[in-house]
């Protein structure tokens, strides 16, 4: 029984998201830009619940790939508020 | 580490195709000439990437040296193809614009994998913290024992930690006794004793006995993960004199146009087109503006690294500029420079009794008592392996002491409670250990006095080595505390602190601290929670201790996650060394470029060394600021090694 409902619980819900993060700093240079595009990947792959991140060192554009059931679309840009960029959505829709 | 390797394999391809191609140029076999031509272009094709990121940063309204390069290349390319036909030496020289081309291309490669690995590594610290929070939990679920993903454990449950395993979630002991390296989270690397009701954190190393946790945080609200965020964070907010180099780097692309154009110009009227070109094209591959705008984020990244992996957590550039600054550092007396919590220092006995009789019979009388004194009598006790019964009847007068039986024993505890005359000894001994500010405890047992108990609040271990280590930087102390003179004085005398002020109120700590600052950069350190106003006053705040509190890590701006005060030091001279090392790197992005421009507008550099040089200079700025992760300041590994 309990065992059903722990099943029930994971039905994923993946929703892709594709955003726009920006920073002032760091123009005009691949390997700042690289380095910046790595410590992002890094951060959002971390979050319980993301499966797969892009990042996009030159635009800035990162795409994420998260079950909703395990985190909040919120959550996630507040964590990339919180490394300094400044979050503008792209996109937003359900895959699965 | 998979995007490294793709790297790698596009680099050796490249020099392959490229040797290939200069080697066939030189043999006799048929359409030698045009095999290597084919050659070298599929080289100069490998090297894509280069131009892929110089054309849509372009488009994306950035110009990159990788834009530079690109037009470098093309330019040298359609040299080589067109050249030959309309030049009488023909296809030596074609061949020596291609292969050029080709091997400017894999040194700019190599380099661009070169530095994004370094830059990669720079992370290590982190992924070592990250590492360190296990994967998987063993739990218990319907009295069953099963193993899960961590991010399927659920707050409440119970999980089973065996010997030598890694905590997985932070909660409390339920049941079990171990102890448990927390190194991970307070740099502290001997264990602590954890039983029944004691805190554990994800990420620490249990020792020798099994215990059952019940979860209370997972995964992102784990004290570990929110360590790693902060750690994230603070390595993205830039340092101030990033700005001066930002600012040289606005000015980098209207320099290089004009110069390349006057370049391009001026050689041509003397020494003709193909002069010019080579030129233009070697003007364009020696600019290196990456050098300058890479050195400050990689320095602060690695040394924001470098401080977490000694469970120091400085929140960013900023703070790296203050801290090398500080001439004074402030601390708060009362768990900070000290335990924070009374402790039996000294048993004088009288008579026949011994130590042991002494604690045994005041633990006795205190032995349901809360107060904080009686707490420290049994915590004696125990530390001495002593049973103690329970009173027959206890009364705890307030402010004075306990009155107490134990079987046809009378027990009195306390100065004010004994009425009785005390011998000249005990009064002398009593007076001088007050003056010291320490407390003295007479026991007395049937009306006789049986010892003296002195309790007081003891001096951290590291704090007099922490307080002179500060003296050897150069960095004046002070102590601020709340409490009386008498105490204040002794305690600031066993740490030789320069300065210290007693009896202060909060808000009088403030305001001294706005005294201090006057003619000082003022670090204060104290636990982050009753301090955070001082904290907040100073230039640069270090709240002690901060692993398991969200306050003091939110308030302060340098966390200091286990009670280690030499980190105080540490990170004073992990930031001079750090902001040298920024200025030094961006003097010298700006020296190697104005030399290197200056050479290649003269004539005397060719594509290829210039390129060269112009990759060595990043690559020594970026290698230069990634080193900062593994540096042990210079001044702290000298003490280290005069300590042993």
């Amino acid at each position: 029984m309990n065992n059903l409902e722990t099943k029930k619980e994971h039905v994923q819900k993946t929703e892709k998201v594709i955003l726009n993060a920006s920073k002032t700093d760091c123009t005009g240079c691949s390997v700042c830009s690289d380095f910046k595009a790595d410590s992002l990947r890094h951060a959002v792959a971390r979050l319980n619940g993301v499966s797969k991140v892009k990042v996009d060192e030159i635009t800035g554009k990162v795409t994420i790939e998260y079950d909703t059931q395990k985190i909040s679309f919120s959550k996630i840009t507040e964590r990339i508020e919180k490394l300094g960029y400044q979050v503008e959505v792209l996109s937003r829709e359900e895959i699965q | 580490m998979r995007e490294h390797f793709k790297g790698v394999i596009l680099v050796i391809l490249l020099g392959l195709f490229a040797l290939a191609g200069a080697l066939i140029s030189g043999t006799q076999i048929a359409y030698a000439h045009e095999i290597s031509i084919i050659l070298t272009l599929i080289a100069v094709a490998l090297g894509y990437r280069i131009y892929v990121h110089g054309i849509r940063s372009l488009l994306h309204g950035n110009v990159t040296a990788q834009l530079f390069a690109t037009i470098a290349i093309f330019i040298s390319v359609i040299a080589g193809l067109v050249l030959p036909s309309a030049s009488a030496t023909g296809t030596a020289e074609a061949v020596g614009y291609l292969t050029a081309s080709a091997i400017v291309a894999l040194i700019i490669l190599a380099g661009m994998t070169l530095e994004e690995y370094i830059i990669h590594r720079t992370r290590g610290a982190l992924e070592k913290l990250i590492n360190m929070s296990p994967n998987t939990a063993r739990i218990r679920r319907d009295s069953a024992e099963v193993e899960v993903p961590i991010d399927e454990v659920k707050v409440g449950e119970i999980v089973l930690v065996k010997p030598g395993d890694k905590i997985p979630v932070d909660g409390t002991v339920i049941s079990g006794h171990s102890t448990v390296n927390q190194a991970t989270i307070t740099g502290e690397s001997i264990p602590i004793e954890k039983t029944v009701g004691d805190r554990t954190f994800a990420g620490t190393l249990n020792e020798y006995g099994a215990l059952e946790v019940k979860v209370e945080k997972i995964a992102e609200d784990t004290t570990l993960a929110h360590l790693i965020q902060l750690v994230e964070e603070a390595q993205e907010k830039k340092a101030p004199i990033q700005n001066i180099a930002d600012r040289f780097t606005t000015y980098f692309l209207p320099i290089m146009a004009v110069l390349s154009s006057s370049v391009f110009a001026a050689s041509y009227f003397t020494l003709g087109f193909e002069v010019a070109l080579a030129r233009t094209v070697t003007v364009l591959l020696v600019a290196c503006p990456c050098a300058l705008s890479i050195a400050v984020p990689v320095a602060v990244a690695a040394t924001i690294g470098n401080a977490s992996m000694n469970a120091i957590i400085i929140k960013g550039g900023t703070h790296i500029e203050k801290l090398k600054d500080v001439t004074l550092v402030a601390f708060d007396k009362t768990g900070t420079l000290t335990i924070g919590e009374p402790r039996v220092v000294e048993i004088k006995t009288f008579g026949n009794y011994s130590e042991a009789d002494t604690i045994k019979y005041a633990a006795i009388a205190e032995k349901f008592s809360e107060h904080p004194l009686s707490k420290a009598i049994t915590a004696k006790a125990s530390e001495l392996s002593l049973k103690i019964p329970d009173p027959t009847d206890f009364k705890t007068i307030p402010g004075q002491g306990v009155d107490a039986h134990y079987g046809n024993k009378h027990i009195l505890i306390g100065r004010k409670m004994i009425a009785m005359e005390i011998s000249e000894a005990a009064n002398q001994f009593m007076s001088k250990v007050e003056n010291e500010g320490k407390t003295a405890i007479p026991v007395t047992l049937n009306n006789n006095v049986i010892g003296i108990v002195v309790v007081a609040d003891t001096v951290r271990k590291n704090s007099l080595e922490a307080i002179q280590r500060l003296k050897r930087l150069g960095v004046k102390t002070a102590m601020l505390t709340g409490d009386n003179m008498r105490t204040a004085k002794s305690i600031a005398e066993q740490i030789g602190v320069d300065e210290y002020h007693a009896e202060l109120l909060p808000e009088q700590k403030v305001a001294y601290i706005g005294e201090l600052k006057k003619g000082n950069v003022v670090a204060m350190v104290g636990d982050g929670v009753n301090d955070a106003p001082a904290l907040a006053n100073s230039d640069v705040g270090f709240a002690m201790g901060a692993a398991g509190s969200d306050v003091a890590i939110e308030t302060a701006d340098v966390a200091l996650l286990g009670d280690d005060l030499t980190k105080v030091d540490y990170a004073i001279s992990l930031s001079r060394k750090a902001f040298n090392r920024m200025k030094g790197n961006i003097v010298y992005a700006f020296v190697w470029n104005i030399i290197a421009l200056s050479l290649a507008a003269f004539g005397i550099l060719n594509p290829v060394l210039a390129v060269v040089l112009a990759e060595a200079g990043c690559i020594s700025v970026v290698i230069n600021s990634a080193l900062l992760l593994l540096s042990k300041p210079k001044a702290f590994a000298k003490i280290n090694g005069q300590a042993k």
